[in-house]
């Protein structure tokens, strides 16, 4: 009943689509309901899925850790010690737990872990501008700075649904945003955006609306949804539409979050010891991680946490005496955490920018953005920790060795998630969209 | 059969009678053609054609009086085999040249003909490199941009995206590679034809067929030494491209084979639909082969669009449900937009809904009008109103009330991205605040849009005596305008079109090139902002490049000099006096030369570079044409003139489109900005009534809202009903939709009967006033509020999501104004009244309605015993989380 062509749909240019067009379409089906198309989309799913995935299904959760602005991959994980000085920089390197590898000297803490992660360092494209490019590693996708295609948290929510009460996709405080919100759901639509934490290092942090509002006695409780059951009756007159299903459905799912203790629980951090707390740090990015650990915990399939403030055009150097040492606690935090706990075995945890940065400091003494090359971790569900992946010239300028784009990364996580990365969507409008439309699975990680 | 013969056109008595008759008479056609079976003969389209030499080919369509394809059901005879034949699939080839008939006859012997002319030629023609090796490799898909069409080229061969730079795609095909791509010498080892033939290995696997007219024409452009691309001197642009049998409506199942044809300038139409690219705009509903094979899937209505050298041309495709809808449903007509409409809904048989009531009709108006509730009074004098034309006078008094020029200030502030600029605005909060009013007073005094375009595009000096300047100070921040987003936003504002694709290459979708974008952004290429922090006085924009005013600078420097110089001369004597002639004369000739230089510069017209060609491009508007200047006028006039021309049918369609989504739900073309051939509005009709009354009206947005406002089209029920309800392209029901963040948030504030304080805003100022998008508000953020960043009209997003929800039931800020000593419960809890009236009276409030009798006694039930002011508070906030309060219906 389906029948989709392939390599014949035309991408919308660059620069103008925004979700709105796929969200209605230029021409939406009359003769299909939502419903018919959810059916039509999974017997799609049922023709065209692979099988082959489901032997890399090891993660039950992703935590994605995104350093927006792009993290210098020269300073961190790919020094260049014997390049010259304004390519280098100022920092020396160190050794780690994996022998022969040295990492920037302001990450000791993540150089007693690097047993654990699989360091790529030849993620490479060919974008400099932080929201394409952001919006590109972040869905997989090649489109426009406005976001084209559904990030892969929103596709992970679209394909695992709610886990319990727990919202699917959650952000840690919330979406990357430059100038606009960036890894939003595009055409998948409102309900499978992310839910944002908001941070957790805020003194008296609580989690927006999450709780029900003092006063409120369970009676009270009660008598407010009687009271809603006969007031609201316009649902009945109504059928086809898709925004009146959606907000009974996030009534119904808002009011089962509010009454979980669960649900609570996993978004309270104070529950944690002080020391635990201490050990990730008592930033905004440690908090950040715990909150995260602590959600995968409770069932959440897709983690952000968003930690920017990278984008070191100038005075670089202090920006990073600054930032480094609160990013090296909170993730060897994280890693130690998850690992000490079992988690680690069905968590991945991924740790990327949006790009690197260019090999020659600039004359404000900082760097530039530079997408051929840059620096990722991979670490749990599989992932053999303990190794390198690809490598970059001398300068760092260029990948020389595995390249490994955007389209390769999101791959590897939703396979292993467990999700077809070719399976065939449907846009609102009716549209066969595939998930990714290139790239292949990073080998190397479970080798 | 002779009276048919008869009827012959002239071109076909030269062909000579008695051949002709000796044609069809040898073949033993029964002779059957009397009127009747005339009627019922095959259609065949088109009625003549063309070809140019032997080996040329033109396909026939033909069909049934149905309208159903019969291509391959008929049989077709050439009249005359030694002109031409034809093939079971109704194409024909050109055998020499000359004249002759060629028919289309069904097993009744029923039968009609196409007349036939072949051109003489001497030789083989050459292939064309623009308008035949470009076209292939589009249409093989070679060039796109997953393939060889991408920045990076693929395997090493770069073609240009969608062939957009054919000079640039010759010099890559026949000068890298050493020339293994083109072997003229031996055509068949060339690369070009090994590769897409699949007889070495291609990534991209085999593209045609040995001995295809792929192929063969390839070879054939490949042996006559690969020609380069001529100029369009020597080769014209085509003018149109066509798409037979055009719209139609089909049954699902059907088939039909699409013909695309090229008009060329000197009137001739060829047929070029084997190098025509197919895309359907909708695969469920029709699918559309790479050949042209339409297959119909299920009900609904969809274009095929075709693409040929730039042009596109769409055809429709109109599947109706199977039951016809019953005239009396369609109620009566109240207006040009009801017939429209309704001729729509009968054509597809989808049955409308009926009539909304009175309150609905009240609350649903005064929401899309004035982002405003209705208030009690408001309500129950609307209701008790029993003459009959009360809707249509309640319609003309929301069209002269205050909140209108609010509400409508709000929706133009998003189009002309009001916002402050992004680093580090000149104008300040300030700048923001006058431009929001200057729009606001035009609106208040019913100034037409193209007015208010027109002082937009043109406005100059300072914000103090000028606001509407911070539309241009916001876009072109402190880039070089052409480089600014000034084109793509002027584009999308005020055409509704989208051309920022053609900024880097052509259009994938539409005709316009990067030409066109750079000619369309040269308009902006004399503008200057003269930058100034607010602590140092105002910006100004002045039509003045930076190069100007830089060399008119210089200038009055020389001019000084060549003062001094006259008066050093004046007062010299002796030796000195020889020096002072000599460095006279020179500073009088450096004097004369700029001021040429001046003059040549100041008359110049508009221009900027085009990136790729690195040529100087002339301003021209979207339709191509030459624009004459007078020197030192503003081109921002010219096209301000062109925009706003009557002659242009997108500046009334894309406001009346976006006018309908703003009543409607939807628009007649989605997304609401994106006017283009390929992209037709749901209702051509509809659009052109809309478009019609919106110029007639002198651009005014009040005629054309009080027309959808008085249709019945606009007042049917939301309620769905069997056979609509998935229906939202063609306006069978009213789509309910959340209500935007700001009228929402009012809406909030007159349910609690306390609004919201917005920072830097007096009290009492509503979100429907608020003039910048970034004044904090966590709840207009979190309903989807424009940012203004971009002209795009998703920016304002009506999304339902679980956060919303959320914080309807748990927000504490809502909660505190329901328990508010001054709101609106406490004072409605007053032990004065019955509890039913008070329950009323919310109700009222909330849903502009009072409760049904069934309604009242659940809601009665369960506020039993409960202490007055508490269950009122928990009505309230079961009336706030209801859909009927969040969503207009």
């Amino acid at each position: 009943m389906l029948n989709i062509s392939f390599g014949r749909q035309w991408q919308q240019c660059g620069g103008v689509t925004r979700r709105d067009f796929l969200r209605i379409g230029s021409l939406a089906p009359i003769g299909m309901s939502l419903s018919s198309l959810f059916a039509a989309e999974k017997l799609a799913a049922t023709t065209a899925a692979a099988p082959s995935s489901a032997r890399r299904a090891r993660a039950k959760s992703v935590i994605l850790v995104f350093l927006g602005g792009g993290i210098s991959h020269h300073d961190t994980f790919d020094p260049k010690p014997d390049a010259i000085e304004e390519i280098r920089g100022k920092y020396s390197t160190i050794p780690t737990t994996v022998s022969g590898l040295r990492i920037s000297e302001k990450l000791p803490r993540m150089a007693h872990r690097m047993h654990h992660f699989a360091l790529v360092r030849s993620g490479t494209h060919e974008n400099d501008h932080h929201e394409t490019a952001s919006n590109w590693v972040l869905s997989g996708r090649f489109g426009s700075p406005f976001g084209d295609h559904p990030s892969m948290g929103a596709v992970v929510a679209h394909e695992t649904g709610f886990a319990g009460r727990m919202p699917p996709y959650v952000v840690v405080p919330k979406n990357p945003a430059f100038t606009w919100e960036l890894g939003k759901a595009s055409w998948l639509g409102g309900r499978f955006e992310s839910f944002s934490a908001g941070n957790p290092n805020e003194k008296e942090w609580r989690v927006r609306d999450l709780s029900r509002p003092p006063g409120v006695s369970d009676e009270t409780l009660a008598r407010r949804k009687a009271l809603l059951a006969s007031v609201d009756r316009l649902g009945g007159r109504i059928h086809g539409n898709d925004q009146l299903d959606t907000h009974d459905e996030f009534a119904r799912k808002a009011s089962e979050l509010v009454l979980s203790p669960n649900a609570r629980e996993a978004f309270s951090v104070e529950q944690e010891s002080a020391s635990a707390r201490d050990a990730y740090g008592r930033s905004e990015f440690g908090q950040s991680c715990l909150l995260a650990r602590r959600l995968v915990e409770a069932g959440v399939r897709f983690v952000t946490v968003n930690y920017g403030g990278w984008d070191h055009h100038a005075k670089i150097f202090e920006g990073l005496d600054k930032k480094l040492p609160e990013f090296d606690a909170g993730l060897a935090a994280l890693v130690t955490d998850l690992h000490n706990r079992g988690m680690l075995s069905d968590t991945l945890l991924l740790v990327m920018g949006e790009f690197g940065r260019t090999p020659k400091v600039n004359k404000d003494a900082g760097r530039d953005h530079w997408g051929r090359a840059g620096s990722l971790l991979f670490a749990g569900a599989g992932v053999r920790g303990g190794q390198v992946i690809g490598t970059t010239d001398k300068e760092g300028a260029f990948v020389t060795d595995r390249p490994v784009r955007p389209a390769d990364v999101s791959w590897t996580v939703f396979e292993s998630l467990g999700i077809d990365p070719k399976k065939i969507l449907l846009t609102p409008e009716g549209r066969p969209v595939e998930i990714l439309d290139q790239g292949g699975l990073i080998e190397e990680l479970y080798v | 059969m002779l009276g048919t013969m008869s009827s012959h056109s002239h071109a076909f008595a030269r062909l000579g009678l008695l051949t002709a008759l000796a044609a069809i008479v040898g073949i033993c056609l029964p002779c059957r053609a009397n009127k009747v079976a005339t009627a019922l003969a095959p259609r065949v389209m088109p009625a003549s054609i063309e070809l140019d030499g032997a080996g040329d080919e033109h396909g026939l369509l033909a069909s049934w009086v149905t309208g159903a394809d019969c291509t391959r059901a008929v049989k077709w005879i050439s009249s005359d085999p030694t002109v031409v034949s034809v093939g079971d699939d109704g194409r024909v080839r050109a055998v020499s040249g000359g004249r002759t008939l060629v028919w289309a006859v069904d097993s009744n012997g029923t039968s009609n003909r196409v007349e036939v002319a072949v051109r003489a030629t001497t030789g083989p023609v050459e292939p064309s490199f623009r308008r035949e090796i470009e076209p292939v490799l589009t249409r093989l898909g070679c060039n796109q941009g997953a393939c060889h069409g991408k920045q990076a080229g693929q395997n090493g061969f770069r073609l240009s995206l969608r062939g957009y730079a054919p000079e640039l795609d010759h010099r890559w095909i026949t000068e890298e590679l050493s020339g293994r791509r083109i072997n003229p010498a031996d055509p068949e080892s060339s690369l070009m034809v090994t590769k897409p033939l699949g007889r070495v290995p291609h990534e991209g696997l085999v593209r045609f067929d040995e001995g295809s007219r792929y192929h063969r024409t390839l070879s054939a452009w490949i042996a006559a030494r690969a020609p380069g691309p001529k100029t369009v001197a020597e080769e014209a642009d085509p003018v149109a491209l066509e798409v037979l049998p055009g719209d139609r409506a089909y049954r699902v199942g059907e088939k039909q084979g699409l013909l695309t044809r090229v008009h060329w300038p000197d009137g001739r139409k060829q047929d070029v639909t084997w190098l025509t690219q197919f895309v359907s705009n909708d695969e469920t509903i029709a699918k559309v082969t790479q050949d042209g094979q339409v297959t119909v899937e299920r009900q609904g209505e969809t274009a095929i669009r075709a693409h040929f050298l730039g042009l596109v041309a769409v055809v429709r495709v109109t599947v109706p449900q199977s039951d016809p809808v019953e005239d009396w449903r369609f109620g009566k007509p109240q207006n040009a937009i009801d017939a429209a409409v309704f001729a729509k809904l009968a054509a597809l048989r989808i049955p409308p809904s009926p009539r909304c009531d009175d309150a609905t009709f009240l609350r649903r108006a005064m929401l899309d009008t004035l982002g405003t509730l209705p208030t009690t009074i408001e309500v129950e004098t609307f209701l008790e109103d029993r003459s009959p034309d009360k809707r249509s006078r309640l319609v003309d008094s929301l069209l002269v009330r205050r909140e209108f020029a609010d509400y409508w200030t709000l929706q133009l502030a998003d189009l002309l991205q009001n916002r402050r600029e992004r680093d580090h605005d000149v104008r300040g909060v300030k700048g923001v605040r006058s431009f929001h009013s200057w729009l606001h007073g035009r609106l208040t005094a019913g100034v037409g849009w193209d007015r208010i375009a027109r002082d937009v595009l043109t406005a100059k000096g300072d914000i103090f005596e000028n606001p509407a300047v911070g539309y241009f100070v916001t876009l072109v921040g402190e880039k070089a305008p052409p480089e600014s987003e000034v084109t793509d936003s002027v584009a999308q504002a005020f055409l509704g079109t989208r051309i920022g694709c053609a900024r880097c290459h052509n259009h994938p979708l539409e005709r316009y090139t990067q030409d066109d974008f750079h000619q369309f952004s040269a308009f902006f290429s004399q503008m200057h902002l003269d930058r100034k922090e607010p602590d140092k006085g105002a910006t100004q924009l002045v039509l003045k490049s930076k190069e100007r005013v830089e060399r008119h600078r210089r200038f009055e420097e020389v001019a000084d000099k060549l003062g001094v110089a006259q008066a050093a001369f004046l007062s010299a004597s002796g030796d000195a006096a020889a020096q002072a002639r000599k460095e006279l004369s020179e500073r009088r000739q450096e004097h004369a030369r700029l001021k040429r230089e001046l003059e040549e510069l100041d008359g110049r017209s508009p221009r900027t570079q085009q990136p790729r060609t690195r040529q100087m491009v002339e301003a021209r508007a979207l339709d191509r044409k030459a624009v004459v200047w007078k020197a030192g006028e503003d081109p921002r006039i010219q096209l301000a003139d062109w925009i706003t021309s009557t002659n242009n049918p997108l500046f009334a369609e894309s406001m009346v489109n976006r006018l309908w989504k703003h009543f409607l739900g939807v628009g007649m073309v989605e997304p609401v900005d994106d006017l283009r051939a390929s992209n037709p509005p749901s209702n051509p009709e509809l659009m052109s009534v809309l478009a019609k009354e919106f110029r007639a009206s002198g651009h005014d947005l009040r005629q054309v809202i009080r027309m959808i406002l008085n249709s019945r089209t606009y007042q049917l029920s939301s309620a769905s009903m069997k056979g609509n309800a998935t229906d939202r392209r063609f306006f069978s029901h009213y789509q309910a939709r959340r209500l935007p963040a700001e009228v929402l948030a009012d809406a909030v504030a007159a349910v609690t009967g306390v609004a919201e304080r917005f920072d830097g805003q007096p009290v009492g100022v509503r979100a429907i006033q608020l003039s910048e998008p970034q004044t904090g508000s966590y709840f207009l953020s979190l309903f989807g509020r424009s940012d203004r960043v971009t002209a795009c009209a998703c920016e304002r997003k009506g999304e339902v999501t679980l956060p919303q929800l959320l914080h309807l039931q748990n927000g504490a800020e809502t909660m505190r104004r329901l328990a508010d000593s001054d709101g609106f419960i406490r004072r409605l809890a007053r032990p004065k009244r019955e509890l039913s009236e008070a329950v009323g009276e919310l109700y009222l409030v909330a849903l502009g309605r009072r409760p049904s009798r069934d309604e009242l006694e659940p809601v009665l039930a369960s506020l039993d015993g409960v202490p007055r002011e508490d269950g009122l508070r928990d009505l309230a906030w079961a009336l706030l989380n209801s859909k009927e309060f969040n969503f207009n219906h």
